[in-house]
């Protein structure tokens, strides 16, 4: 406990330097941004601003990073509550009781509640993080190569799982991003593989301009693709304090939300979308009158407003201990962490205390600038709604562009990730889900090298993976994930409720 | 036999066609052993994965419950055939080192036009249109600067909307390349020119 203190201290210390400050207050006012912004994400604002940060210090970048993440939560409710256009898409379930709240002229206390709900669930995740995250990267210090082989293949098989739509062409598509990641030169042999002489190529595939093309590009082309309809349902919004009622009725909410949205969150393959998604069908399993659900239902809005931003915090966990991102969002912490030469993994915490603790106090007072920025400042982020899509895209290519130009001040990438907003646009056609290929594509080297090592160390015997304890449990875990979805009943489940939904 | 899911089967042919490209390809690189993997061997038992998964999702194509037309988005084939021609002979064609100026700008063209090609084989006009106007954008930052790289893609892309109204379009564009200017070039410092490179 006194130890948890004192690296708290630490953390606060580092946060609450100015220009922590500035880049924390930064990351969330731009998460905010892009989470009201319909078409638009996180995935797609990190790897724009990936390039910036090489010019800031670690732990100011991440700083900045992380808060356009868990920004993007609170900013997201404030488009599905008012337009019933999810703004992010862990707020797709909002939409169904918050916008019906706005039609029964309640979106007040709808966003209070919704910032209330995400304030408390950010403040009890970032302590969950500084409570578990020592012990696991404790226990990811003995890891092998071998453990650290299952532990991505159970990583890539839970996100499967927990990706909507087929699982086949989910588990194709990760098959697919790891044979990508392994484009450029092998560190073993020196030989560049599948780079067809191209001498950009021979460096690898950039990851900014895989995530950014299939994630930016595609999106903005499918939304052109539908005609826009936008209406802003409450141009004023009064009265954003909830009644006591309403704090009643939502508190239990709340505390399941965060709950169910904090373990889901450190779950590989988990993160804010699915925490709101599973908060929303608890809630409406446990309510005594779930009929009012989809008729403006405040718990409807409470539980996964504060599941996805539990989701998306405690989502750092396995980044920060076991150097394994669950979600293409961590995927680009993990560039963002490369690109400052950090190696991510359970040596993080030890060797940069300074950049691990800041990061997990910022995280709250993050989420404390938030509830200001959202509630006071509503008015602001209407009036944003109003701007239409039309002239929003040109502007979001533009900083795309920058971006990716500036990675390496090439247009070979610019060409790259336009050419990836083409296959992006066809893969959302053929419903192949882009999330589980970026996890596969970032780990695709890092999985290739330790089969090699495990492999090595073992002479060739591939029983390994199964004498290693912590290996085989997670092997077992992976299988059993697989089976369960396989099974009948609960592949009906699983459709039914990405359906409903 | 009756295709009934036509996503399942373009999904399909498209991963055993990844998977098979993959194994081939490897085929050039040393395979090594279970103890000491070469290059090879990783990719090639991936792409074999991903080919058996292929074939899976290609087969469930004809006894899906789920019916999906054929023509899943817009496909123009004989782009593909020419992009693919012009790619190949821009491929064999690379001037050398110490070609002419001229030569070199052919040949980009060429390469261009192939690759532009490809891009518009596939959906809407806005893909292909706001592709290439980035595209531009990339080739263009660095002889003809800042502003006007970011007039080509405002305009561009502004024109492979629904709408296009030369006034908003045109406030949108001074509005953006002034930020551009004093947000990446002064503010952030990226090393890019402002005006056309022969200017300065």
């Amino acid at each position: 406990m006194e130890a948890l203190l004192t690296n708290l201290g630490l953390g606060f210390g580092v946060a609450l330097s100015l220009q922590n400050l500035f880049y924390c207050f930064m990351g969330v006012v731009l998460g905010t941004l892009i989470g009201v912004l319909p078409g638009i994400g996180p995935v797609a604002t990190i790897a724009m601003l990936l390039p910036v940060t090489f010019t800031l210090n670690p732990t100011s970048a991440l700083i900045m990073l992380a808060g356009i993440y868990y920004g993007a939560q609170y900013g997201g409710s404030t488009t599905s509550i008012l337009i019933n256009l999810p703004g992010e898409s862990s707020s797709v379930v909002t939409c169904l009781d918050g916008y019906q709240m706005a039609r029964q002229g309640r979106a007040g206390p709808a966003l209070g509640i919704a910032a209330i709900g995400s304030f408390f669930a950010g403040c009890v995740s970032t302590v969950i993080i500084a409570l578990f995250a020592p012990p696991l990267a404790e226990v990811a210090l003995k890891f092998g190569p071998a453990e650290y082989f299952s532990l991505m293949v159970l990583g890539l098989i839970a996100a499967t799982v927990l990706a909507h739509g087929s699982l086949i062409k989910a588990i194709a598509m990760v098959i697919l991003g790891l044979l990508l990641g392994l484009v450029g030169t092998d560190v073993n042999s020196g030989v560049a593989r599948f780079s067809f002489g191209v001498s950009e190529l021979s460096d690898g595939i950039g990851f900014v301009s895989v995530a950014m093309g299939v994630f930016g590009f595609a999106e903005i082309i499918n939304n052109l693709e539908q005609k826009e309809q936008r209406e802003v349902f409450t141009k004023k919004v009064t009265g954003l304090l909830p009644t006591w009622q309403d704090i009643r009725d939502s508190a239990p909410s709340i505390l399941r939300g965060t709950a169910l949205g904090s373990f889901l969150g450190i779950l590989p393959g988990g993160g804010a979308l699915l925490a709101s998604f599973a908060a929303y069908t608890l809630e409406k399993k446990v309510s005594k009158n779930s009929a009012n659900f989809g008729k403006g239902a405040i718990q409807g809005v409470a539980a996964p407003e504060s599941a996805n931003n539990a989701g998306a915090q405690t989502s750092f966990i396995p980044l920060l201990t076991l150097g394994i991102p669950s979600n293409p969002v961590m995927a680009l912490m993990i560039g963002a962490m490369m690109i400052q030469g950090i190696a991510p993994g359970p040596q993080v915490m030890t060797e940069r205390p300074q950049l691990f603790w800041g990061m997990i106090a910022s995280m709250w007072i993050g989420n404390l600038m938030l509830v200001i920025l959202n509630l006071p400042l509503i008015g602001m982020w209407i009036k944003l709604l109003t701007v239409p899509y039309r002239m929003l895209y040109p502007a979001i290519l533009l900083f795309c562009g920058v971006g990716v130009y500036s990675l390496s001040n090439s247009p070979f990438d610019v060409m790259q990730t336009a050419a990836f907003g083409v296959v992006g646009y066809i893969w959302v056609k053929l419903e192949c889900e882009p999330a589980p290929l970026i996890l596969g594509f970032i780990l695709g080297p890092l999985m290739e090298e330790n089969l090699r090592r495990a492999m090595l160390l073992s002479r060739g015997d591939a029983t390994v993976f199964f004498q290693r304890p912590i290996s085989l449990t997670m092997l077992l875990i992976a299988a059993f994930l697989l089976l369960i979805v396989v099974a009948p009943v609960v592949r009906k489940k699983r459709e039914e409720a990405f359906v409903e939904a | 036999m009756k295709i009934t899911n036509g996503k399942d089967f373009w999904a399909g042919a498209m991963f055993i066609a990844f998977g098979l490209a993959f194994m081939l390809i490897s085929q050039n690189y040393a395979m090594g052993n279970a103890v000491r993997m070469g290059p090879a061997y990783f990719p090639t038992v991936l792409g074999g994965m991903l080919a058996v998964l292929g074939a899976a999702i290609f087969l469930r194509a004809f006894v899906s419950k789920v019916a999906h037309p054929l023509a899943v988005f817009p496909f123009r084939l004989w782009f593909v055939v020419g992009g693919l021609i012009l790619g190949v002979i821009a491929f064999y064609t690379q001037p050398l080192r110490d070609a002419g100026a001229m030569a070199q700008i052919a040949h980009e063209l060429l390469a261009g036009l192939a690759i532009g090609l490809l891009f518009a084989a596939f959906g809407p006009r806005s893909l292909w249109v706001i592709l290439f106007s980035v595209v531009l954008f990339g080739y263009l930052l660095k002889p003809l600067g800042l502003v006007l790289a970011t007039g080509a893609l405002i305009f561009g892309s502004a024109w492979g909307g629904h709408e296009f109204k030369v006034k908003e379009v045109t406030i949108l564009f001074v509005a953006l390349a002034i930020f551009a200017v004093y947000a990446f070039v002064k503010g952030l410092g990226l090393p890019m020119n402002i005006w056309p490179a022969f200017l300065d």
